[in-house]
This record gives C-alpha cells, structure tokens and sequence, in this order.
C-alpha cells in the first residue's frame, strides 16, 4: 500500500530518539452486509476502512498513532509525532527489509469480491424461507450475510534489516434472528450466527443452514412457553462447542498476557501451578484451518500456534505479545491481534477451547440428579483483576432424575475464575467448537470457542424463578 | 472537498438526490502505569458516508479512502445498494428544517493546555490513589485522551450543516487487596473543562468503591427491596429507552408497542432528551439533516412519545423527532442528553425505610444478559445489604434479574444525587419495591 522506500523513512523517523522496535501496519478492509427483514431485502450496503498504524516500542513502553491518510507527509508527520513522545539517541537505523514468507492456515477457493450480491440473497432468501415456515408465531425475521476481505501490509523492524510481510483474511458470517410473540403480549427472540475464515462456498456446500434457520425459529416459539430460571447454587452441565465461551471469559482473557504481565490477572506468576482439575487441558490453537478465529500470522508477523495454557490442570503458558513478552521475560507466540488498523495491538485469543476429556455426554445428564443443563449461551464478561465472570444463557433445561425436564428463560452463571475451573467434575469426549465476537483493548474480534460437554459441580446460578425443586 | 462534483457525478449517474456527511477526529491519549508513561497515542481519522435515492429506493456507501476515486467508489456503491433494496424506504431525503438551534460547544482552552500539564495530573491522581489507602496495591488504569471532532453534512438539496466539538475523558481504575481477593474500583469522566475538574474527588471515589467491596458474601437468594445505584439504573434504562425506536415498535421488536400515550411507569417516572443542552453531546441536527428538539420521553410515567427519524415518521404520518442516527448502512435510531428527573431525599432518606433490602452498585454481563425485546433482564451484580435502613456488609457474587416494565412499574422514587454521566444519561438512585437476587 505504501512503496519500500517510505516505509524505510517512516521507520527511521519513528526510531529516531532511542525506540527499540518500529512497525507500520497498513490495512484496507472491504466490508459488505446484506440484511433481510421478514425475507426482503432491508439494506445492503459497503464499507471501505482503511489506513495505517504506526507503533514504536522502548523496553516496556509504546506509543501509537493511526491515520487514514497514507501519503507520505501525513506518514512522517505521525511518525515524528510519535517519536516526540521519547527522549534519548537513536539505537537503530534500518537500511533495508527483507520479504517475509507468511505460511498459510486459511485456504480460499474463490474471494467474496468474486460473489455476486444475487447469490447471497438468495441464500438469504432459503434461511428466511426455513424460518418463516417454522410458526405463524414468529412475527419478525431477520437473516444477515456480512462478509469482509482484509488486505494486511506490515513493515516492522528492531535492527538494520526490517521485516516486510503481506498478508490477507477473509471471513464472513451468517446471521439469523427471530423474534417470536406470544398470544399474552409476551416477547422472544432466538440468535445464531454460523462463520467461517473461508470462502462462500463453506455456507452453500458445507453448512447446513437450513436446519440452523429452522431451529432459530423454534427457539424463539420454545422460549414463549420456559420458565422464569431458579436461582441458587447448582449442578450445571454445559453443552459442547460454544458452551466454551465459560472457559474463554473465565480463564482465556485472565491468561491474556495483557493481563498476566502487569500482575493485574488473578493468574498473574502461575506458571506452573494447578489452576483447574486435573481432568482439564486447555489450548490456544490459531492455526485451525479456515476456523473463524484463525489467522495466518498474528498482526506483528509472528506465525499463529497451537499453544496449551493448560496441562492436567497445570497452568503452563499465557497468550503473549511482543510488548507484553517483554514484561514477562517470555517469547511472544503469535496471538497478538487487533480488529483494525484504529486499535494497538495485544494478546488475544483466537480458537480457545478445553480439550476432549473420556466421559460419554449422555452419561453426565444421566448421573446429574437435579441440576441445570444449558445449550446454549449469549455471551459473557469477566474482570480479569478479581476473577469474577458472568455469562448468560439463551438456552437452558432442568435436569431432574437424569433427564433434560422443562425450558428455563433469563438464566445468568457467575462465579470467579478461580474455583469454577476447580469446581469441572466430569469432561466429555464431544469436543466442538463455535463461533463468536470477542471484545477487549484492541477491539472486537472473531474467536471460536470450544469444549467437550462438561460438568460443574456447583455454580451460582441467576433467574426470577425461585428455587429449584 | 467539492461536494458539488459529487452531487453532479450522483445525477449524471441516476442518483435523483444525494447526501454526504464527512468527519474528521483527531485525538490524544496518556496512560500512565507505575510512574512511566507506558503508552501515548495520537491519532487522526477522516470517513465519508454518502447516501441517495435511485429509481424511487434508498442506497449508502462508507469510506475511510479520500482520493481521486472517492466519489466515483460511493456513486457506484450507492447504486449498488440502492439496486438491490426491497424494503420501502425513505422516498426523498430532507429539504431542511425552519430553525436550527446552534451552539458553540468547542472549548478553545482545551487543546492550548500543554500535554505536560495533562501528563502531570495523571502523575498527581496515581500517587494520590496509592497514598490514599495502604489497601490500595495497584493504579490499573490511568488515562487521559482528547478528542476533536468535526462533521460536515451536505445534501442536494442545499442543506450545509457544521459542528465542532472536542473533550477529555479521565480513566482510573484501582486495585485493592485485603487478605485474599482483589476488588477493583473504577470511575471515568467526560467533560470540557479540564480547568474544573476535582481530580481529588474524582480518585477518593475510585479507592472508596473499591475499599467498600472488601469482604463481599452472597446473600440468600429472594426478593428483596432495591435500591440501584445510579450508574445500574442508567445502564438499564439505556436498553429502556432503545424500545423507545419507532423502528423496533414498528418491526413488532419492542415491548411498548401500543403504549404511547398511557400510563407504563411509576408516577416518579419523568424522562427529557435535551439534545440542546450545552455540553460535550450536544448536537443540533441528526444523520437527515433534521434539527434536534427537546422532548420529554415520559412524563409521570406517560409515554409521550417513541423516537422518530424521516421514515418510521412517514410510516405513521408524523413529523421526525430529529433522532435519525446511522446504523450500519442505514438510518436508524440514536439518542443523547437523556435526563431523568430526580427526587428531593438524600441518599440516607432514600433508604431509611427499608428494613431489609440491597443496594446495587454494580452489575456486569447485562449486553448479553438482557433480552431486549421482552425487557427480561439477569445479569451479575454486587453491592451491599441494607439492614434497618443502613448499609450493612458488602454483597459479591449475586445475580440481579427483573423486566424493565416490571422495575419501572415498581419505583417508589429517586434521591436527589442525579449526575451526567459519559453515556450522556443523568439520573439519580433509584428505590424499586421488589428485585429478584440470586445468590446462595
């Protein structure tokens, strides 16, 4: 996007008052989203973001600044800003970059520019029709395809020869919603957003969006009749794959090392120690091919990685980035990310899931006498200094006797990351992964979650309903 | 720019009328962390959004890419767009309003304070939050930014709109330990005039908060009275006042339809958006072009009226009530200077009569935690028992649940301790009857 020669120019300007680390990052991002409303065409429309951030890094400090103008006074202007905000002498002169090789983890057959707009209709049209066809009940529908395709240029360096790495991501995603109204004036909704790091292909030959539509509708018609959730302390089982999400605010961002490095995460200096049940292992894996969290490098050139965070309950790794590495005396490994060329970068998650574990799912429901089972979730926080997490869930039965009983509405888990990964009891061995948005410091990302059926044997759980009987 | 070359580009191209909104920011931000600045960061920004009718339906384009290209990129998407729209709607963009009411709201003493001055001030709130309390073991967060924004909106029918604005946002998060667990205490401004800001006061409420939560238990779960703090009631009239949107009543999405006009609320209940106050979210004219109005929102626990922008109004022939905001590439709904009408009693007053009840000071996880169609909410929470009209031991780990009808219906009233916060909604704490707690 910007020729070697400036990219030289700016790294040398941003170096100039004693930086040890310079890097460019330039980006351009087409976005397009398509949205229907009960099966007509509501919007659809474009975005073109685009620009340039600038970071220099001294031992434990940084600066950053972006600007959507590339030229080359808007680019050394910010650079000298920038360095301004350093005293001492220079350290580094680059002289030359030498062209990186990026690996490839996502594969594309063909790119969403290459799609005409007519094709995701339709698709969007089957989702809708699939819906509809559910329940006169369903009062509104809306089906979304919002797709994006990233051109990545990054020019970085910490001694003579730079670094130049070019890169590129594609994803997009489909979302359903339905909103159901009941015959007393009652009000629900139901939520599911299928994504992918691959091309458009992936949603028409591999997905199955059809029953995915047809159990949005259901959904929403099944929760007119559920009941307000007890509250108390429970048994709670959680489903596979984007049950996971409990396992990413609860233990993935304190094991960020944005968090880890400043001492500020409940999991601050545990390398090492027992952190979770021995029936736990947990990974960190961006190198899923063409999973929604996976990239090809992370956004300071360094190659994605399968990294464990958890070994039989061991902690025995953090997520680190360049900056954060530093801190921690640790090497960065390829998680540092950010949704645009607007956010600094940092340590994030990609696909981060707790691995399949011996149990049959079925048999965890069955010794469960009376207790709470979730399907599935909305999402969740965490506040990683003092470890204490929530996550909602959009789906959630009574287990009474083994058995999965009525519907449960407004269900909220909260407990703190330090006991609930103590308190798994059973790990099934139905590993899945699911796809969500991620938000922190560096912006919204997409990130899979994922987890066998597990068992918690207790957790404070949150509703209007009373208590469980 | 010349707009007009883009407005004859939009003709020539079967665009009947066009629009072009244009935004520049540019800001600064310092976060301190253990005596260094471990980070700074300047940072300018420009995008277009254009949008027009062709062939009788409404098309939009972004762009962040300011070139040769620019014009003929948001021509082509715009009828891209447009092309493919099924959805009635808007059939002409807005010809203007009788009066805007502008006002300046630009502080020109804002940018002309040296950086050091703003650097020496985080250095003063970090000592002093360390130097407060000898449980205070971490500043996590100490940051100062400025922003400058500026926004252009033109469309072909000659409407030229400007306004300029800038502020400062302080960050300041604690740490504290006590034994085993940390508790963190947080407080965030937004203003204008830095020169009248009480740094003093501004940590003392940070390092408070956090010292309080010391010590937190669940309670027994049940249905208690409650009292939400200000920032918990405002979080949740937030989504309240989104089933205001036209848009979400007409697309059979709000749990207000047909309610216009009565009675949804406790009589205590009196909401105003004031747009036209003069502060940092003063604005004068919406996404259309439209002048903004005061209104009241409800009065006594009457719904006076939804949010309108040009399209949701058509659709029930009624004029916009200047709330048309962009969402994604269409106008949706969007509100600002939201002020509830607070009460006469102190704090103390507010809660004395309750003899056993809870104090809500915090919740987290309400964005995923709240249906906001229905207005079913559950999230987590914390805060205090109060006990014979006291505020007793702190409360961790509990969960709050309700309906936002139901809460409204049920508030006995507010204190009088309202405060404008950067959500840019005011209110003060507010007593509801009955609450769902989930804890032990």
């Amino acid at each position: 996007m910007i020729s070697k020669s400036l990219a030289l120019k700016v790294l040398n300007a941003a170096l100039a008052t004693g930086g040890d680390y310079a890097e460019i990052y330039l980006e351009q991002t087409d976005t397009d989203a398509i949205t229907l409303e009960n099966g007509k065409v509501d919007t659809c429309g474009g975005r073109l973001s685009y620009g340039a951030g600038i970071r220099i890094l001294k031992k434990f400090a940084s600066v950053y600044g972006y600007t959507s103008d590339l030229s080359p006074k808007s680019l050394l202007g910010l650079a000298e800003k920038l360095a301004g905000a350093f005293e001492g002498e220079r350290v580094i002169t680059v002289t030359s970059f030498k062209k990186q090789r990026v690996k490839t983890v996502n594969k594309y057959a063909s790119h969403y520019s290459e799609v005409p707009t007519e094709k995701r209709i339709a698709l969007l049209k089957e989702c809708f029709e699939a819906t509809h066809a559910v329940d006169p009940r369903l009062v509104r529908i809306t089906d979304t395809f919002l797709s994006n395709q990233k051109k990545i240029e990054i020019f970085n360096a910490e001694g003579e020869i730079g670094k130049w790495f070019q890169t590129g991501e594609e994803r997009a995603r489909l979302v359903m919603m339905a909103v159901a109204a009941g015959a007393d004036g009652s009000i629900q909704s139901a939520f599911k957003g299928p994504a992918r790091s691959g091309d458009f292909s992936y949603f028409t030959d591999v997905l199955d969006y059809k029953k995915a539509a047809r159990e949005v509708g259901e959904k929403a018609i099944k929760l007119l009749s559920a009941k307000e959730c007890p509250s108390g302390i429970y048994p709670v089982v959680i489903t596979n794959g984007w049950g996971g999400v409990l396992f990413h605010e609860a233990c993935g961002h304190p094991l960020e090392a944005s968090a880890t490095a400043k001492g500020l995460s409940i999991f601050s200096n545990c390398i090492g120690k027992q952190i979770a049940s021995p029936i736990v292992s947990a990974y960190d894996d961006g190198t899923i091919a063409n999973e929604w969290g996976s990239n090809d490098m992370d956004t300071e050139g360094i190659p994605t990685k399968k990294n464990q965070l958890i070994k039989n309950g061991i902690c025995v790794g953090y997520m680190v980035d360049r900056l954060n590495g530093r801190r921690l005396g640790m090497e960065p490994n390829g998680v540092s990310r950010r949704q645009s060329y607007k956010y600094e970068p940092t340590s994030r998650m990609s696909n981060t899931y707790i691995a399949a574990g011996k149990d049959d799912p079925e048999q965890i429901i069955k010794d469960t006498k009376l207790g709470i089972y979730v399907a599935d979730f909305g999402g969740g926080s965490v506040e990683p200094m003092t470890g204490d997490f929530n996550f909602s869930a959009s789906e959630a039965y009574v287990i009474r006797d083994g058995k999965i009983a009525e519907m449960l509405k407004g269900c909220t888990l909260i407990g703190n990351g330090r006991d609930v990964l103590m308190n798994i009891d059973r790990v099934g061995n139905d590993l899945a992964l699911g796809n969500g948005m991620c938000g922190a410091a560096s912006g919204s990302i997409p990130v899979d979650v994922g987890q066998p059926t597990i068992r918690l044997s207790k957790i404070t759980v949150g509703g209007r309903g009373g208590k469980l009987e | 720019m010349n707009f007009d070359k883009f407005f004859a580009l939009a003709k020539e191209a079967g665009i009947s009328e066009s629009q072009i909104q244009i935004s520049k920011s540019s800001d600064l931000s310092v976060r301190l962390f253990r005596k260094e600045i471990d980070n700074y960061s300047v940072n300018d920004s420009q995008s277009i959004i254009a949008c027009g009718i062709y062939k009788g339906r409404f098309g939009s384009a972004r762009t962040e890419k300011l070139g040769k290209d620019t014009f003929d990129y948001l021509v082509k998407e715009i009828i891209r767009s447009a092309s493919f729209v099924e959805a009635e709607g808007a059939k002409e963009l807005f010809k203007g309003s009788e009066k805007y009411h502008k006002k300046n709201t630009y502080n020109k003493e804002l940018p002309l304070i040296p950086v050091s001055e703003k650097i020496a001030l985080l250095h003063r709130m970090e000592e002093k939050a360390l130097a407060m309390d000898p449980r205070v073991y971490e500043v996590s967060e100490c940051e100062y930014s400025e922003t400058e924004s500026e926004s252009q909106f033109y469309n072909s029918h000659g409407l030229k709109l400007k306004q300029k604005n800038n502020y400062f946002v302080v960050v300041l998060g604690v740490g504290v330990k006590d034994g085993e667990g940390a508790k963190s205490g947080f407080q965030v401004k937004v203003d204008s005039d830095l020169k009248s800001f009480d740094a003093d006061a501004f940590v003392k409420k940070a390092v408070d908060e956090a010292i309080a939560k010391i010590g937190g238990v669940q309670c027994a779960s049940g249905v208690y009275p409650t009292v939400l703090h200000r920032d918990v009631f405002g979080s949740l009239l937030g989504f309240f006042l989104g089933a205001v949107s036209s848009d979400e009543v007409q697309r059979q999405s709000s749990f207000l339809i047909g309610q216009l006009g009565k009675k949804i609320a406790s009589s205590k209940l009196t909401i105003e958006e004031k747009p036209l106050t003069k502060n940092v979210f003063f604005s004068y004219f919406d996404d259309e072009g439209v002048a903004t109005q005061n209104k009241y929102v409800v009065k006594n626990g009457v719904l006076q009226t939804y949010f309108y922008n040009l399209e949701t109004a058509r659709k029930e022939g009624r004029e916009s009530t200047g709330n048309g905001r962009w969402a994604g590439s269409k106008i949706g709904i969007g509100f600002s200077n939201v002020f509830v009408k607070p009460g006469k009693s102190t704090f103390g007053e507010l809660i004395a009569p309750i003899k056993e009840g809870v104090y809500i000071t915090d919740v987290a996880g309400l964005g995923t935690g709240i249906n906001p169609r229905s207005g079913d909410f559950s999230c987590q929470a914390q805060g205090f028992m109060i006990r014979d009209g006291k505020l007793a031991e702190p409360l961790n780990l509990i969960t709050l649940s309700g309906n936002l009808l139901k809460m409204l219906k049920d508030l006995k009233g507010f204190d009088n301790e309202a405060e404008l916060k950067y959500t840019s909604l005011s209110c003060a704490d507010a007593f509801i009857k009955g609450m769902s707690i989930g804890g032990k």
